[in-house]
């Protein structure tokens, strides 16, 4: 089991490192921009998702704060480059996330003493109000946070172990791959810790836990510490590579969306953050260069994965490892290409109708054609709507009758219902 | 059994409210003797117990462990002392494996306390100490088996092998053999027999055999008050007791 997370952890590595290589431009000698700077942001997010994830899924802290960490961590960094940079901090640009990290860590020290005093609900909103507080904070002190217009930096302090200057974004990225392995193995190695295990039973049973000598407060205390120190690492990183940080860095919205990774990604299993913020961040960057709506995509992708697939990608990858282990998955090819057909029918009719209504509200203002699917679509024609609707409502009645066909397969193949329902 | 006794209740109360649960009760439990606590339902029983291992904060009175007071510590300060219990509805850890649970039972004990830089697979001493326990409980088939998903009374069994894995010397067992069938129980009090060997224990139980089975010394617990203690000779042949209590149940 150890071995194989080791060979898939190595993989990913590799694959991080050879990439942009992919995608680079040899004809012109320049390095494939957009690319990289995808990969970078996946590096962050994987940090703030799995960061998060110490709370959501480890401890069952249900955290709304947790930007307020990877926010601070680049505020911090900042400030520490523009000192680097003027020669008062002789510190290289290789050890800025470590910086940045216990700059979170200082500050989950304080919010974490006042959060964790409490558990479940109260914690919550605890934290709600901690994210409100330091994203209020962050347009009101601008010695230190800058206001609206943020703090910026120049990255090239001229101080480096290996020489570079970081002046490149393809540096940049590397230093990137190396900090997010670096902190991926640690918080996967603080998982089998005595306090990571604690966190787990907390999680499950903290009175139980109590009477096993514990304090569960210590426990939730002593995570939230944790994850408050990798958070800041991410944000470390991302005040290196923007050379801006603003207030979206501690805002609400970032918050949430370390909820969705973690929880599109499946916070049962150490790897689902990962997947959740490649899955994010390939959305973000991909789908939003094609649709001004794909946060409504992302919206519905979430209520989607929470209502029929609460354990999240990794849960339905790992529920069907029993079945491939048993050699009954080739039973399982035809249920899902006939949810694929309804499905993909559903989907279409859904992104129809969406692209038509931003599209009257958005883009015939700017006197723009529609390109749906790549034909120019009338939006003042009745067809397209109709064809919309009548895929949307066909499709999802259909997808209905085939869900049920395929749980009936899914169940006599020995699929695990709990999972799947 | 000699010298100070591992429990000692002097006239505690608890009130939830304006009611009167536990109405001043005061036992003692001798160092190494297996005390039973019977009474009806009702009787505030698991309310002494949840008093005695600090779950809930006694209204008067007081409660020493050796000596010590301990009525005003929380649940995890009284274990460290050296007292575990195990709960009347099974508590453990569901979605951790078999093994996992015990382990962390002796997390504590063996000294890990919060650390986060020791990696629990290369903890030899500790995960050998686990492969004893589970050994021990017949359960080291369940090994990588979520806890959640074993039988009832395999459920009970982990509670119990959880409750004493951490060396405690006072164990406090709350109905430890309810809802299981003959041959369960029989195997329950076997392996409590061995486990709680040459330590003081409390239980709480209704099934009569097991008590006068199993127990040096059994006090009758009615409306919050006690209303009779001894060995289970004189228990048996309390008029008062076998009017409150057991009149009903020897006929």
């Amino acid at each position: 089991m150890r071995k194989r997370s080791a060979i898939v952890c190595f993989t990913l590595l590799a694959a991080a490192i050879l990439l942009p290589w992919l995608f680079y431009d040899f004809a012109h000698h320049r390095p494939a921009g957009f690319v990289i700077s995808m990969l970078s942001q996946m590096g962050m997010m994987i940090i703030l998702a799995l960061s998060y994830n110490m709370l959501l899924g480890q401890a069952g802290l249900f955290s709304l704060c947790h930007a307020t960490f990877f926010g601070f961590g680049g505020y911090a960094t900042i400030h520490f480059l523009n000192a680097a940079g003027a020669g008062d901090l002789p510190v290289p640009m290789e050890l800025m996330p470590l910086l940045a990290g216990l700059s979170g860590l200082g500050l989950a020290i304080v919010f974490g003493a006042m959060a964790t005093k409490q558990r479940a609900t109260a914690f919550a909103m605890i934290t709600l109000g901690i994210g409100e507080l330091v994203a209020t904070a962050a347009l009101m002190f601008h010695h230190f946070f800058g206001g609206e217009g943020g703090v910026n930096t120049d990255r090239m302090i001229d101080r480096s172990l290996f020489g570079l200057s970081y002046a490149s974004g393809t540096q940049v990225y590397y230093l990137i791959v190396g900090w997010t392995f670096i902190a991926t193995l640690l918080m996967w190695l603080q998982t089998m810790t005595p306090l990571g295990r604690m966190a787990n039973a907390c999680r499950d049973n903290f009175e139980r836990a109590q009477f096993m000598g514990y304090d569960p407060r210590i426990v939730r205390f002593l995570q939230f510490c944790l994850a408050g120190f990798f958070a800041g690492i991410g944000g470390g990183l991302y005040a290196i590579t923007y050379e801006i940080v603003t207030f979206d860095a501690v805002a609400a919205p970032l918050s949430a969306n370390a909820l969705l990774m973690a929880y599109i990604g499946g916070n049962m299993v150490f790897a689902g953050p990962i997947l959740g913020a490649v899955l994010i961040t390939l959305l973000q960057s991909g789908v939003s260069l094609m649709s001004n709506s794909w946060l409504i995509y992302v919206g519905v992708l979430f209520i989607a994965m929470v209502t029929f697939a609460p354990a999240g990608l990794t849960g339905i990858i790992v529920a069907h490892g029993p079945i491939w282990r048993a050699g009954r998955i080739s039973q399982l090819i035809l249920p899902y290409l006939r949810l694929l057909v309804p499905g993909i029918a559903a989907v279409t009719g859904f992104v129809g109708m969406v692209e038509l209504l931003s599209f009257l509200t958005i883009g015939a203002a700017a006197g723009k054609q529609l390109v749906l699917f790549g034909s120019p679509i009338d939006v003042n024609s009745a067809s397209p709507w109709v064809v919309a609707i009548v895929l949307l409502v066909v499709g999802s009645v259909w997808l209905r009758f085939e869900a049920r066909y395929f749980a009936r397969v899914w169940e006599s193949v020995g699929g695990d219902a709990e999972v799947q329902a | 059994m000699t010298g100070m006794p591992a429990i000692r209740l002097t006239d505690v109360r608890k009130n939830f409210g304006a009611t009167e649960i536990i109405r001043g009760v005061s036992v003692d439990v001798a160092g190494g003797e297996r005390h039973a606590i019977i009474g009806p339902n009702g009787a505030g029983k698991t309310t002494l117990f949840n008093l005695i291992s600090g779950r809930f904060p006694i209204t008067a009175g007081s409660i020493e462990l050796r000596g010590q007071r301990i009525d005003t510590l929380p649940p995890q300060r009284i274990n460290r002392l050296g007292l575990s219990r195990s709960f009347q509805i099974t508590s453990i850890f569901p979605r951790l494996t078999v093994f996992e649970n015990l382990r962390c039972a002796l997390l504590w004990s063996q000294g890990y306390r919060y650390s986060f830089w020791h990696l629990l697979p290369r903890q030899r001493t500790l995960n050998e100490a686990t492969e004893a326990l589970l050994q021990d409980l017949n359960l080291a088939e369940r090994h990588d088996l979520p806890a959640g998903l074993l039988s009832y009374a395999e459920q009970r069994a982990l509670e119990i092998g959880m409750t004493v894995a951490g060396g405690a010397n006072v164990i406090l067992l709350d109905e430890p053999t309810a809802g299981m069938s003959h041959s369960e129980t029989e195997y329950a009090v076997a392996l409590i027999r061995r486990v709680t060997e040459g330590k003081t224990l409390l239980m709480v139980e209704h099934d009569m055999r097991v008590v006068f089975d199993l127990a040096d010394t059994i006090t009758v617990l009615v409306y919050g008050r006690v209303i009779a203690s001894g060995p289970p000779s004189t228990i048996r042949a309390d008029r008062a007791v076998q009017e409150a209590y057991l009149g009903a149940m020897a006929a």
